[in-house]
């Protein structure tokens, strides 16, 4: 419990003050002579049992009013989570507010989301307390702080609304962490408000062991979590999985996977419509709904043979979640698939173009040209989607177009040149020495990442063959990237460094028979380098498909915002809201990311082991339920103390004395004379 | 003068008032002289008493010859005989009959008035108006032992040494009063009107015995117990220190806490002397020393006043 008025309660003292009457009372008596004395003393016997009792209960009656009252004016607030951080006021408050799109699942009865319930309750919360002089606002959509000039305003801030983005919360309370120590804040509140999504919080993360060592060497901050953990209501949520716009002569038609993801577990079958909308043209598709939701796969919209572009939406009747019952995409032409290999080798040059030249669809228009590395010049690096490099590092100039190349979104892949030619030091990665197997061995793979990147499982679930990859010369590699496969001697055949756009891949080996069977075997070869160009040719695209967040858009300037017409965003929140934009002939769709639709949670337990060690406390809300996380309590300490005092009065009460007897009557009683 | 100062507690108003009634035993009296009170011995009185048979050795002078005439058979004509009246007067006075507590404006009497002065009004007008007709008067003071015992004589000297005596009683001491009526028992030789004043601050059974011994002994047994209003109210607010008048130990005590208790235990005590009073058949009189002791004993000889035969 905590308390308004502090300072009052210094005068809780004064409930030893009937009890200090009362003793000043007894010694204040009088003296009489008394003669009925054989009376008193029966009395005395008899008022040691049930009598003192009473009077005992009529001293602690007054003892209760007393402490009821000094309570009722120190005006407490309720809350037992509140009375473990003590009576002093904080010196700041931070608040980490939850902008997920998950967040937005309503209670549909109250009309309030997570988000707005977390807000109102919070900001009704600090405003009867004492929040302190700063009050912080760091919001997971922006992830920048913002100082807010009272509780009242959280609700209306641009920065506490709703977003399709998803929520980092290991960087939130790093971005807090950084204030309290940059401000040597004293005592700290930190408000957390979140439905604690796995995405959100990524519980398994090694950044937790820093932040929570972080926290523990402060003094004084204190860590509130306000959590959603109940189940997630019935919701159902749509995504466009794939679009693909083909030409045929002077008709075109959008291809489009759709999946509908349902979370409210029940098993019932039921049909769902889909409504489409492309060029301001709406369609209907309805679709059987089971147990985990519905999959439109190859749907097609006819569309007019000459938009080239464009964008459109796929939605869902309303439900829990707003903001998950529509997904919008964009299409465009598909671009032509263009690979350079630059190779003084011929022969391994022809290797790769042989796997670039077949490609994954006979619609897709594609070009591989294969140079040597003295004609790097005549590269188109605006239409290259893949550059396959296989020659000593190069440096200067080439160096810088290869570093912007990537940052523009395409893949660039390096090779090991050959024997001799190590060449310079390129996105902080060199090349080393050759190590070859021995005549009767060759090196095999011990490890490879198959669950995500281009050595990915295939659809169906199974591995991609990896491990008949046989290696007989391999070159060492220096670099700070993250190995997608390891040799048996940890040596990496496979390894991508990080970029803040594009990719980057360095292959140890070469596909040519003398050096691997990579050439030999195909299909991992091939599959790699397919899927090197795919990935480089969606950087190509006019139109492109990403999740909300605040640097989803780069210039965001030369943005504008096409789609929802109804919700023009702010130059600041561009890019944080689904929707569609475009800058001149580029098209971008902005949705929620995959994992917001996922209604996995992480278990409360694991969330409450990442601030183990530090002064946290999690409350537990329902969605839609505003009320009052803390209130004032006087009203039920003012009862209290009148129930007590009408205690007293009662116990005080003479009994039966009033009721005249006859026998203590004095009128002359009838002897026997009569 | 010193003599007419220690009566000064006799009222003459009273007295004037009262001269005009008389002291009735409820019982026959065994006197030495002529009196007004009937006898259990037959005399010579104008009062008709009864017939009985004639037998020999009867005075033939007292044969009814008329009841003979009527039923040809022999009866003897008895008359009652009156004589006089024997008052022991039993004064308590322990140290609880010192007892006067301020009265509140709405009681009567005086405001000083102790339970022993008026205990001293009682006795002395009693004694008064038995003298007046005639009768013995004796006076028995009861400390814890006698304290002071003046046998029954008829004389107006006597009356004087009775009434000096009770002007200068006091009270003090613990009460022997129970063993004083035992003894006054047994010491009366005849039968006796027997006055007891106390406020009987003992215990039930032991008033039962002491009643029922002296009336074992044919006395004719009245009683003024006395009461202060405030020992029957116990209305006080503050916690009180109360000294016991008989030398016991004092008592601090809260009356808010244990009034009840005390209330109950009062009236726990007045339900057994009831029973008491009923049982042992005393004159008695529950009387608050506020009230005028000229109405409380008018009403005591009125109620002594034998009904008339029709």
């Amino acid at each position: 419990m905590s308390f308004l008025q502090p300072l009052v309660l210094i005068a809780l003292p004064l409930m030893a003050l009937p009890v200090l009457i009362h003793l000043i009372n007894q010694q204040r008596h009088r003296t009489i002579p008394w003669a009925a004395m054989m009376f008193l003393m029966s009395a005395k016997r008899m008022s040691k049992g049930m009598a003192r009792l009473r009077h005992l209960l009529i001293l602690l009656m007054r003892v209760l009013a007393v402490g009821a009252l000094i309570f009722a004016v120190s005006r407490p607030l309720s809350g037992g989570w509140l009375g473990s951080v003590g009576l002093s006021k904080p010196d700041a408050t931070l608040i980490l507010l939850d902008r997920s799109a998950s967040m937005e699942m309503q209670d549909l009865q109250a009309g309030e989301s997570k988000r707005s319930t977390a807000l109102k309750r919070l900001a009704e919360l600090l405003a009867q307390g004492d929040y302190g002089t700063h009050l912080i606002l760091i919001d997971s959509a922006s992830g920048q702080m913002q100082e807010v000039d009272s509780p009242k305003a959280l609700l209306n801030l641009p920065v506490t609304s709703a977003t399709a983005t998803s929520a980092n919360i290991p960087a939130m309370l790093e971005t807090a962490l950084a204030y309290l120590k940059a401000n040597e804040s004293g005592r700290t509140e930190i408000w957390i408000c979140s439905d604690l999504k796995e995405n959100d919080w990524d519980v398994h993360s090694g950044r937790w062991n820093a932040i929570r060592q972080a926290f523990a060497e402060l003094q004084g901050v204190h860590h509130f979590l306000l959590a959603y953990t109940d189940p997630p209501s019935s919701n159902l949520s749509v995504r466009v999985e794939n679009v693909q716009r083909w030409q045929r002569g002077s008709t075109a038609e959008l291809v489009l996977d759709v999946m509908v993801r349902r979370t409210d577990g029940s098993t019932g079958v039921q049909q769902l419509p889909i409504e489409f909308e492309v060029n301001n043209v709406r369609s209907v598709v309805e679709v059987e709904l089971d147990a985990l939701g519905a999959s439109l796969q190859g749907h097609r919209i006819p569309v007019d043979g000459k938009l080239n572009a464009g964008w459109g939406a796929v939605s869902l009747p309303g439900d829990a979640n707003p903001l998950d019952n529509k997904f919008f995409f964009v299409f465009s032409e598909p671009p032509v698939r263009q690979a350079v290999i630059v190779s003084d080798d011929t022969k391994v040059g022809e290797a790769f173009r042989r796997a670039l030249a077949i490609p994954m669809d006979n619609r897709l228009k594609h070009r591989v040209d294969v140079i040597p590395a003295n004609r790097v010049a005549e590269i188109d690096w605006e239409s290259t989607a893949l550059l396959v490099w296989q020659a000593a590092l190069p440096r200067g100039l080439v160096a810088e177009q290869i570093s912007h190349f990537v940052n523009s979104g395409r893949v660039a892949m390096f090779f090991p040149p050959g024997p001799g030619a190590a060449g310079e030091q390129l996105f902080d990665s060199q090349w080393g020495t050759w190590h070859s197997s021995g005549s009767d061995t060759v090196s095999k793979l011990a490890w490879w990442r198959g669950d995500a990147d281009i050595l990915a499982h295939v659809e169906s679930g199974d591995a991609l063959p990896l491990n008949e990859l046989r290696t007989y010369r391999y070159r060492a590699l220096e670099s700070p990237g993250t190995p997608l496969a390891r040799f048996d001697d940890d040596a990496p055949l496979l390894t991508r460094v990080v970029t803040d756009h594009g990719a980057v891949y360095f292959c140890s080996t070469l596909p040519t028979a003398q050096f691997s069977s990579l050439e030999r075997d195909g299909v991992v070869f091939y599959v790699m380098l397919q899927r090197a160009l795919t990935e480089g040719s969606l950087a190509l695209a006019v139109a492109s498909q990403r999740d909300a967040g605040i640097n989803v858009l780069a210039d965001r300037e030369e943005w504008t915002s096409v789609a929802p017409e109804e919700d023009t965003a702010s130059l600041s929140e561009i890019g944080l809201h689904a929707g569609v934009y475009q800058e001149e002939t580029h098209w971008v769709a902005v949705n929620r990311s995959q994992a917001e639709d996922r209604a996995t949670t992480s278990s409360v337990d694991a969330v409450d082991a990442l601030f183990d060690g530090l002064s946290y406390r999690r409350i537990d809300v329902d969605v839609g339920d505003t009320s009052a996380l803390a209130s004032e309590l006087w009203r039920i300490f003012l009862i209290a103390m009148a129930l007590a005092l009408i205690l007293e009065a009662a116990l005080s009460l003479p009994s039966k004395k009033t009721e005249s007897s006859p026998l203590m009557d004095l009128a002359p009683a009838d002897g026997t004379a009569d | 003068m010193a003599l007419q100062l220690r009566r000064d507690y006799l009222n003459q108003q009273v007295l004037e008032r009262l001269s005009t009634l008389q002291l009735h035993a409820r019982l026959p009296m065994i006197g030495n002289v002529s009196g007004k009170h009937r006898s259990p011995i037959r005399g010579s009185s104008l009062e008709f008493a009864e017939y009985r048979k004639y037998v020999p050795g009867d005075d033939t002078r007292r044969l009814d010859w008329r009841a003979y005439a009527r039923n040809d058979r022999y009866y003897i004509k008895e008359f009652e005989a009156d004589t006089n009246l024997r008052m022991c007067l039993i004064v308590d006075t322990s140290g609880s009959m010192g007892f006067a507590h301020t009265p509140s404006a709405a009681t009567e009497g005086d405001p000083d008035m102790s339970k022993l002065d008026y205990a001293r009004r009682i006795a002395g007008t009693l004694a008064y108006i038995a003298a007046l007709q005639g009768d013995a008067v004796g006076l028995y003071c009861a400390g814890e032992t006698f304290h002071k015992e003046i046998p029954p004589k008829r004389s107006a000297t006597h009356l004087g040494t009775v009434l000096d005596e009770l002007g200068a009683i006091e009270a003090s001491g613990e009460t022997g009063l129970a063993d004083v009526l035992h003894e006054t028992a047994e010491r009366v030789p005849q039968r006796a009107l027997i006055v007891v004043i106390s406020d009987l601050f003992i215990e039930p059974a032991t008033v039962r015995n002491c009643f029922e011994h002296l009336r074992f002994r044919k006395h004719d047994v009245a009683v003024f117990h006395l009461m202060e209003q405030s020992e029957l109210d116990f209305e006080f607010d503050r916690p009180i220190r109360f000294v016991d008048m008989e030398g016991g130990e004092p008592i601090l005590a809260d009356p808010t806490v244990i009034g009840v208790q005390y209330r109950r235990a009062m009236e726990t005590y007045l339900e057994s002397m009831n029973e008491v009073i009923r049982d042992t058949e005393v004159d008695y009189h529950r009387t608050c020393i506020h009230e005028n002791y000229g109405d409380v004993l008018a009403r005591f000889l009125l109620g002594r006043t034998p009904k008339k035969r029709k």
